[in-house]
């Protein structure tokens, strides 16, 4: 039996139209990666969202806290996206409270494997979850559509990522300086912008160090050149 | 209300009645009996006080010796188990509990209290391998049983643990992977990390019935647990020349041999387990002290009791020469 | 247990399988906007509401009520869009009262996330929630599923691409809020006329620290004049064939006739003494 893509009644039951269910749902047709340098790890974003052939938000903020010093970039749905990273802000939040220290990367990203895995079949949910801890350093963890957890020494997500993935396989060192990863988060998402049709806007950075998350911002107005926050 | 929870009015706590009570014994410790106070749980006596979990205590005080000694590169669980009779099977019937890899849990008191507090911990230890996808801290173990047991000092319906638990831990030193993961992070190792900070570590605990709870370096309760805090506040535990894990061991014998009073009690089994880090000897598993290390620490701890009797001897002989 | 029953999805799916086209939502094509501007927000919406080709109601109020420092702009499904802004604003009003707060528009945008992506989708709302609170003004947009966006100007609904365009060329930073409210109308108009979803009137809310503003029909470009010529047919451009008379006292043959009494005037209710 065939399983189609449109709504069917056969012998064997009715087959459901997942396409139609998810009709004029917000996607995050998206380029995000991260990347583990020497002093920690940085997380990059475009900043497009879709719905359709619509640019819902050109402006959106893909990197989102769900801790101090531990961020995610989102890809995927975006109502899915945000749900997941709300409740796994929530248990850090609560994590911390308990225990009188703030949760290690490790903690993060395993609640939010729980979390894919259990409700696999009801999310497209496609997470890079990258953090700073004093005992572990900077990590990035991937958790990709199934809900399985990749350590990696960075990681690349989204439509866009197809594009970059020679562009980084040969471009990536290891134990870059904060400027070299920079750099290289941004030429990457460059190129991904340039040949993604789902990918846009401008790109948004996030650096987890010692000394906290550092913000960083690049207009396509400059050529992503100019650093304005 | 009191009077449902009373058999009868005569128990009624209130104006004291009886003359024992009139005497003063009440105002002193240990006699309460008659007052009604020590019927339930979740009652305080006016001077602030529940007797049941003082009862628990009795009950703790009356088991076979436990002992943890944390030294500065494992920890060494050892209880005096009393032979209640000929027919048990020697070295079957095991007290000393293994909760999660790293973890092992002994008590003195009631058996079956104990086996209950072991169930729980494995529960627990369990549950948060479920949410962190990482083994439990023996400090969150602690704090989570702790938390249990003072749970049963509150309630009509239940009674307080008849136990006094010891349990002890290696926290894993080295970085530990998420349960489940794939895959490596750079060959480099994550950067930015602190790297004169340690982490992880030897932990021991000790737990009463009143669901108290302390971090301890070493810990005795039961029976003996006078003689055995005695001889352990002799080892430099805190110290910097601290004790290794082997003769935590033969000392951890030696204690329960002397806590154990020959000519008052019965025979007694030694059982012994412990726990070092991932480069010692268990590598950070909870285990029972191989057979041939126990044996090796018994006879050394007999010696020991023995050479003390001769020195006793020698020393009555020479005061003997003296008169 | 509350909640909405989708056992009829199945049998739906079944139909269409045999051909019979799936029945179709009243949804309400809209153009919504919402545009922050120095010291406060404004939100606006056309009037029209559809269903199906059919212009249902002329002049409907697509600005809802949440509490007086926020109020909501809603899109999409026309009873999703009423009832989920009353519920959210009685839970937020309920909130405020044990709390001795005034409502934050976060936690508003909060509860409306939460309670949409529970539904996933199926309640077809989409808003644009606007406020003013104790930590500032804040503008967001809330999505079917549950998706929520904060940016400094937004719009939503069929006529939300003509309505980008008045903003994406005529926007700028530190607007006063004479220049809000008439680019908001702006973007609304150009939903009007471009957007076969949109039409009729404009509805604009301004809301400040001090005050909220509702201006119902701020703009009415779509009046219906008089016509020119009278169409009523003339008296007897109907032919009469033929005529017949009852009278009163005869209609007992065609119909039964029951007098009913009537006790006292009015309609006086039954009380306990």
């Amino acid at each position: 039996m065939e399983f189609g893509t449109s709504g069917s009644l056969s012998e064997d039951g009715i087959h459901i139209d997942m396409d139609r269910l998810k009709k004029g749902e917000v996607n995050l047709g998206t380029s995000i990666m991260a990347v583990a340098f020497k002093d920690g790890v940085i997380l990059g974003a475009d900043s497009r969202t879709t719905t359709g052939a619509y640019i819902a938000n050109r402006v959106t903020d893909k990197l989102t806290r769900v801790h101090d010093t531990i961020w995610c970039c989102r890809s995927g749905s975006a109502a899915d996206t945000q749900a997941v990273a709300d409740i796994v802000q929530y248990q850090l939040g609560l994590f911390a409270m308990m225990n009188g220290k703030p949760p290690t990367t490790q903690t993060a990203a395993a609640i939010f494997q729980e979390i894919c895995y259990s409700n696999k079949d009801r999310l497209s949910a496609g997470l890079i979850i990258a953090g700073w801890d004093e005992r572990h350093g900077g990590q990035v963890y991937a958790i990709p559509l199934g809900g399985s957890l990749h350590k990696q020494p960075y990681s690349i997500g989204g439509s866009g990522s197809t594009y970059i993935y020679g562009f980084c396989d040969s471009n990536w060192k290891e134990n870059m300086e904060e400027a070299e990863a920079v750099d290289f988060v941004k030429e990457a998402l460059k190129e991904a912008i340039k040949w993604d049709g789902s990918s846009g806007g401008v790109i948004r950075m996030v650096v987890l160090t010692a000394k906290g998350a550092d913000r960083h911002l690049y207009l396509p107005d400059t050529d992503y050149k100019v650093r304005h926050t | 209300m009191f009077p449902e929870l009373s058999p009868g009015p005569q128990l009624l706590p209130g104006p004291r009645r009886s003359p024992k009570a009139d005497t003063g014994a009440l105002a002193t410790h240990q006699t309460s009996i008659g007052t009604g106070y020590d019927l339930a749980n979740s009652i305080f006596s006016p001077d602030g006080r529940n007797f049941q979990v003082e009862y628990a205590v009795k009950a703790v005080e009356n088991g076979g010796t436990s002992i943890g000694i944390r030294c500065k590169d494992g920890v060494v669980l050892a209880v005096e188990k009393v032979i209640t009779s000929k027919l048990l099977k020697q070295s079957a019937n095991k007290r000393i509990a293994t909760v999660d890899r790293h973890l092992g849990v002994v008590y003195s008191g009631m058996v079956p209290d104990g086996r209950h507090f072991v169930d729980r911990s494995r529960d627990e230890a369990r549950a948060w391998r479920d949410t962190f996808k990482t083994p439990i801290p023996t400090a969150d173990l602690a704090s989570r049983m702790g938390g249990y047991m003072q749970a049963y000092t509150l309630y009509q319906s239940v009674r307080p643990f008849g136990i006094t638990a010891i349990v002890g831990g290696f926290d894993s030193e080295l970085e530990a992977p998420v349960d489940g993961e794939v895959g490596n992070g750079p060959s480099v190792g994550a950067g930015g990390k602190n790297p004169d900070k340690k982490y992880g570590g030897p932990f021991l605990y000790m737990i009463e019935p009143s669901g108290l709870y302390w971090g301890y370096y070493g810990a005795a309760t039961g029976k003996g647990r006078q003689a055995a805090k005695a001889e352990l506040e002799k080892l430099d535990l805190a110290g910097t020349g601290a004790l290794t894990l082997e003769e935590a061991v033969k000392e951890a014998a030696r204690i329960i041999y002397v806590a154990h009073d020959d000519s008052k009690d019965k025979e007694f089994e030694l059982e012994m387990s412990w726990i070092s880090g991932a480069g010692g000897p268990t590598k950070g598993k909870h285990q029972e002290v191989p057979k041939a290390l126990r044996e090796e620490a018994e006879r050394l701890a007999k010696k020991s009791l023995q050479d003390d009797d001769d020195e006793d001897e020698e020393k009555k002989e020479d005061d003997k020469m003296e008169e | 247990m509350p909640g909405f029953d989708f056992s009829n999805y199945n049998r739906n799916a079944a139909l269409h399988a045999r051909g019979v086209p799936l029945p179709k939502a009243t949804s309400t094509g809209t153009t919504i906007v919402g545009c922050i501007f120095e010291g406060g927000v404004v939100i606006a919406a056309d009037t029209r509401a559809t269903s199906g080709p059919i212009v249902a109601d002329k002049n409907c109020e697509k600005l809802h009520y949440i509490s007086p420092n926020i109020w909501c702009a809603g899109a999409g499904t026309a009873a999703d869009t009423e009832f989920t802004t009353a519920l959210i604003s009685s839970q937020l009003e309920l909130h405020s009262l044990s709390t001795g707060r005034k409502p934050r528009v976060v936690t508003c945008m909060t509860l409306l996330k939460q309670h949409l992506f529970r539904y996933q989708g199926h309640i077809g709302a989409y808003l644009v929630v606007a406020g003013v609170d104790s930590t500032g003004v804040h503008l967001f947009t809330v999505h079917a599923h549950g998706s929520t966006d904060k940016l400094p100007y937004v719009t939503m609904g069929s006529g939300s691409l003509a309505a980008m365009s008045v903003f994406e060329t005529q926007w700028k930073a530190q607007m006063t809020q004479d220049e809000a409210v008439k680019l908001c109308s702006e973007a609304i108009l150009a939903g009007i006329f471009n957007d076969l979803g949109s039409g009729s009137n404009v509805d604009v809310a301004v809301i400040t620290p001090d005050k909220t503003t509702l201006k119902r029909n701020y703009i009415k470009p779509n009046e219906r004049t008089q016509k020119l010529k009278s169409y009523k047919f003339a008296r007897g451009t109907t032919a009469v064939l033929n005529e017949k008379i009852i009278r009163k006292e005869d209609l007992g043959n065609f119909v039964s006739v029951q007098e009913i009494h009537v006790a006292e005037p009015g309609d006086k209710m039954e009380v306990d003494v």
